[in-house]
């Protein structure tokens, strides 16, 4: 399908009032940017009646910095995040991960939540409604065979936000808001390792801001994406990288991988890394270890093997990046 | 007296586009911008099945469904189509069988959208399925069921021929190299989507049909011969085209249908593709497998090369048997070469059927000879320059398989090319991770012998002339966005002397402007060019003879000096409206007809079957450089700069003919770098904009562009081919770069990231490049 259908489109004032039409309507959809999901709307991927615009709600724009550290509306563009200046100081991995964003035009309509809550992607899956249906559909939609896998039950469709990571690193945690009132939670709780429902945002909750922790101490963080184009295309891999340094060691060590699974997470294991000095051995080492936890599938016209073993280089030049200052 | 008032030169300057406001403005209508309240929306139901027999279609639901005009499907399709006369094995809607995944089975046109998608939901199709091949070689396998019933072993087409003594001249060389290449898959991905406008005229049985197309004239043959309409009844109008390519320079199925569907419900029907549906109607270029061996003498001559080209042509026909000559042919007039082997296979596969693009037929036999070329003159320590100039060829001659040289620029480009990038200076000392590559390139300035030969002048230009004083080209000629209008207008206001804003240009309205064959293999600059120089020669004559009867003088003694006419230097002058005033007495209207034919001896080849394709007027020479550095870690290359020659005999608009080179080795850098068509058991998997990789604006590097202008003796005003011939040579000269850069060749393209990785990790760090 490539024509909008008819839809209602709600545009209310406070995300209380945004919360509360979800809840009347099963099958709305919030909307922001729309970069992506309007693309799924017309290749019948999603089929809402209802859209619940949230560009009115006044508490979902702003980035605020206090004590406390920062508060990112999820209404704030990718351009928002890039243009300033306090989170391309302090929190570089989250500025280079939304100006790595598809393309500057996109960066302008995209926002926070849009990225955080992107839907999975795979080869099979976005595609149209022909396209699909000749393919007999997939696991994720209206299917019951995995192309990425066939006679598997688990959906691989890979997460491609490149936010996610990069927040995850700098400690990030989600405001969400339901019918049951406020949370917050760590942003790498807000996944699940399931590309068919990666999600863990119960019925009608919105995501509302993203809270930065202050920075503690020297170091830095950094994003890189790998990608066949160096605009427009999402991640075949991304790694995000936060490295504190004392004396040319490493004291601080946190990676996180977004696009090699059906959600971003943190690399385990970076303890042992931690007190010895980055060197040519120790990102070696590093490039090892996120080589073993990246698990892409075919879900891109790329191999896994590739994608896997781009992350781990990205690790080791975002970290020596990083380390040389 | 009247002001003797110059006229400013049109040849050779740089002109912006006539039809450029319209585009930048948003006034251009394109074919999806035509229609009125009543115009209906067409649809195509499209096969989910690769190779299948249509049991049973049932359109009866559809039919019935309020706001449904008209259902179509094969039963309503008279014959067959194809733009080459001896083989049009295709229908505009499939008939008994379907033989890729998106084919056309069934239309409907209806009163909006949703209705013409549920209505196309309602149409009852039942398939048997059939064997599928998805590669050229599957599809050659023994006991493979035939595509087509005419077609043994699913060979479109095999070309082979030997010329001179290649067994003999491969034993005397020094040094005899064979390499495997593969091209993936391309397609051309211009701007607009097709798209079709037809208008039915039910009481006076006439149908006017607006398509996105480069060949309206073969649009027009294929809609009376598919459709069982006489010729008469048909009027076709090109509108602006958002580019072409050659994925539209046939006759695509969705125009038929929209015919169809505009006969059969009476009215305006308009049909616009998706970006899906445009890459699955396809008509790229073909994945090709080049077998090549070269045999060369220490000095670098060449002394004789065997070729093996396989091509999976797609589903038909298509443009596929000229593909495939191409292929063979032009592996001669870039340079002196005498003895050639030559085995082609135009195979037949359940895909999207490929066509003519961009550089046809060339681009991919191209970057496998000049990478091997590149890869033998390392081994033996010689210049990749100089081994170029070890064999070039002395113009005019003619190639041992019948080509005409006449203009011959390539010394020049390599001289170009070698001191802009600084070649000398600078290869080899680039340090770690970065290298310089080159490679040179042809291609011809139309085909000699059209498709449809009628015995007809290739191409015929009209200019009419009125009470006000402007002149109007009338044209076939498609401009499709390369500046064919305007190039017609910088030669006739050139020829007569007057100031380019009294030009108007009128191109491609069957009604009106005398037929031409269309915009493809770089035909129209040099051959409407000329016939657009001649109308206005005789133009010219008419207006002189005129000045001379009103200035009472010979007219051989009549002084054109820009728009004024003298009969001698103390003369007052007449003014150009003067002179069209005088020529109008008794004559009225004045209309003049210039056309263009190709000598005989450009015409090809006879030595084999086949041997007429590559024959033309006048070919195009390249030679370029390309800087690249990579990065190890991830095999990501970045196309650092660009230097590129191009030999167009004489740039009649520089501004045009610099963003037509640009535009080519653009277009090769997306398929060396990462464009690929990709299908999943015969499904476009790539058919959008995001898995189909064109570069983008970061990846595109700074272009040096050096104009050569080695004048073609027939060319208008000296001009050959500008807008191809720069294309091919990038492949190559992207992979020798990365070779020199980190010492691996690259045999298979795109060279994506991916593949660069795998080719790095199976080669020992620190090999030298071989």
């Amino acid at each position: 399908m490539e024509y909008l259908p008819t839809l209602h489109v709600h545009r209310p004032a406070t995300a209380e009032e945004a919360v509360a039409v979800r809840a009347n309507h099963a099958s709305a959809r919030y909307l922001a940017g729309g970069t992506d999901m309007v693309v799924n709307i017309r290749r019948g991927i999603e089929q809402p009646e209802h859209l619940i615009d949230l560009s009115d709600i006044e508490e979902l724009g702003g980035i605020q910095a206090s004590a406390n550290g920062l508060r990112i509306g999820a209404g704030s563009t990718l351009k928002d995040l890039a243009d300033d200046r306090d989170i391309r100081r302090v929190y570089a991995a989250v500025s280079e991960a939304a100006e790595s964003v598809a393309g500057p035009t996109h960066q302008s309509y995209g926002t926070v939540g849009g990225n955080l809550c992107l839907d999975t992607r795979c080869l099979y899956y976005n595609q149209s409604e022909w396209w699909r249906d000749s393919n007999d559909f997939c696991l994720k939609l209206k299917g019951n065979v995995c192309h990425v896998a066939p006679g598997g039950s688990f959906c691989f469709a890979a997460f491609s936000g490149d936010l996610a990571p990069a927040l995850m690193v700098c400690d990030a945690e989600a405001e969400l808001l339901g019918p049951d009132g406020r949370r917050r939670t760590p942003l790498a709780d807000l996944y699940r390792d399931d590309g068919m429902d990666h999600l863990t945002l119960k019925a009608g909750e919105l995501l509302v801001a993203v809270h930065l922790p202050p920075p503690d101490g020297d170091g830095g963080s950094g994003y890189a994406k790998s990608r066949v184009r160096s605009a427009i295309d999402f991640p075949l891999a991304g790694v995000a990288v936060r490295l504190g340094l004392s004396s040319g060691k490493a004291r601080t060590l946190a990676v996180a991988l977004t696009a090699v699974a059906p959600r971003p997470h943190l690399v385990e294991g970076s303890e042992e890394l931690k007190g010895r000095h980055v060197d040519d051995a120790w990102l070696d080492d590093l490039r090892d270890l996120v080589r073993a936890q990246a698990s892409p599938m075919r879900t891109t016209t790329t191999k896994p093997w590739y994608r896997r073993r781009v992350a781990g280089a990205l690790a080791a030049k975002v970290a020596r990046r990083i380390a040389e200052g | 007296m009247n002001e003797t008032r110059p006229v400013a030169a049109s040849i050779g300057v740089p002109t912006p586009l006539v039809d450029g406001p319209d585009k930048v403005s948003g006034r251009a209508r394109f074919a999806a911008d035509y229609g009125f309240r009543e115009t209906l929306v067409g649809r195509v139901r499209r096969s989910p099945a690769a190779h299948a027999r249509i049991k049973r279609i049932d359109t009866s639901k559809a039919e019935i469904l309020a706001g449904v005009r008209a259902v179509v499907t094969g039963a309503d399709v008279a014959a067959s189509y194809g733009v080459l006369p001896i083989a049009m094995n295709e229908h505009a809607l499939a008939k008994e069988r379907v033989r890729y995944r998106g084919e056309p089975v069934a239309a409907v046109a209806a009163v909006d959208v949703e209705t013409a998608a549920k209505a196309l939901d309602l149409i009852e199709i039942e398939y048997e399925a059939l064997p599928a091949y998805f590669s050229a070689a599957a599809a050659r396998a023994g006991d493979a069921l035939r595509l087509h019933d005419d077609k043994p072993g699913n060979i479109e087409r095999d070309v082979h021929f030997e010329l001179g003594d290649v067994a003999g001249q491969l034993a005397m060389a020094d040094l005899v190299r064979e390499e495997t290449y593969r091209n993936a898959e391309v397609c051309q991905v211009q701007s607009e989507p097709h798209a079709v406008f037809a208008e039915y005229d039910a009481e006076r049985d006439r149908l006017t049909v607006r398509p996105s197309t480069q060949v309206p004239y073969y649009v027009h043959l294929m809609l009376a011969r598919t459709m069982n309409m006489n010729q008469s009844r048909i009027r076709v109008i090109k509108p602006h085209i958002g580019g072409g390519f050659g994925c539209r320079t046939e006759t695509l199925n969705t125009e038929l249908i929209c015919g169809l569907l505009a006969r059969k419900a009476g009215g305006a029907v308009r049909l616009v593709s998706s970006r899906e549906e445009t890459f699955v109607t396809h008509r790229g270029r073909p994945e090709t497998d080049t077998r090549l061996r070269i045999g060369m003498m220490k000095d670098g001559r060449i002394t004789a090369v065997e070729c093996e080209v396989v091509q999976r042509g797609g589903a038909y026909s298509g443009y596929g048997i000229v593909t495939i000559l191409y292929a063979g042919s032009l592996i001669y007039a870039l340079y002196d070469i005498e003895n050639v082997k030559y085995d082609g296979y135009r195979v037949l596969t359940n895909t999207p059927p490929c066509g003519a693009m961009r550089g046809h037929g060339t681009v991919n036999t191209r970057f496998a000879f000049e990478s091997l070329l590149d890869a033998m003159a390392h081994e033996l320590g010689l210049d990749p320059f100089e081994v170029r100039r070890k064999n070039l060829i002395q113009a005019p001659t003619m190639t041992a398989n019948g080509l005409l040289v006449n203009s011959y620029g390539i010394p020049q480009c390599l001289d170009w090319a070698e001191k802009a990038s600084g070649w000398r200076e600078r290869k080899g000392r680039l340090g770690p991770n970065r290298g310089l590559g080159m490679a040179c390139s042809h291609y011809v300035s139309g085909a000699s012998r059209p498709k449809h030969w009628t015995g007809e002048p290739h191409a015929t230009v009209n200019l009419k002339v009125d009470f006000d004083g402007s002149v109007t080209i009338l044209t076939g000629a498609a401009e499709i966005g390369q500046g064919s209008s305007t190039v017609l207008a910088q030669c006739v206001a050139e020829t007569l002397d007057v100031d380019f804003g009294r030009i108007r240009v009128i191109a491609s309205d069957s009604a009106m402007t005398p037929k031409d064959n269309g915009s493809y293999s770089s035909r129209v600059t040099y051959m409407v060019g000329n016939a657009a120089i001649e109308a206005a020669q005789k133009l010219r004559g008419i207006l002189t003879e005129a000045a001379a009867r009103k200035l009472e003088v010979r007219s051989q003694d009549v002084e054109c000096l820009g728009e004024t006419y003298r009969g001698g230097s103390q003369d007052q002058g007449l003014s150009f409206e003067d002179v069209v005033g005088e020529a109008l007495v008794d004559s009225g209207t004045i209309t003049v007809k210039g056309t263009y034919s190709t000598r005989p001896e450009s015409h090809g080849g006879k030595k084999y079957r086949g041997a007429a394709i590559g024959g033309t007027m006048a070919f195009s020479y390249a030679a370029q450089v390309v800087e690249v550095s990579v990065d190890p870690d991830t095999g990501e290359i970045t196309v650092e700069k660009v230097w590129v020659a191009h030999d167009c005999g004489k740039a009649l608009n520089p501004l045009a003919v610099e963003g037509q080179v640009e535009g080519s080795v653009w277009m090769g850098l997306g398929q060396a770098m990462s464009e690929e068509t990709r299908y999943h058991d015969g499904l476009a998997i790539t058919g959008n904009m995001l898995d189909y990789r064109v570069p983008t604006i970061v990846e595109s590097p700074p272009i040096e562009v050096g104009l050569i202008e080695c004048a073609d003796p027939y060319g208008p005003f000296g001009a050959k081919e500008a807008g191809e011939g720069s294309l091919s040579g990038f492949l190559p000269a992207m992979t020798n770069a990365v070779a020199d850069a980190i010492g691996v060749r690259a045999t298979e393209l795109p060279l994506t990231p991916e593949r660069l990785l795998g080719l790095l990790e199976r080669t020992p760090r620190g090999r030298a490049a071989a």
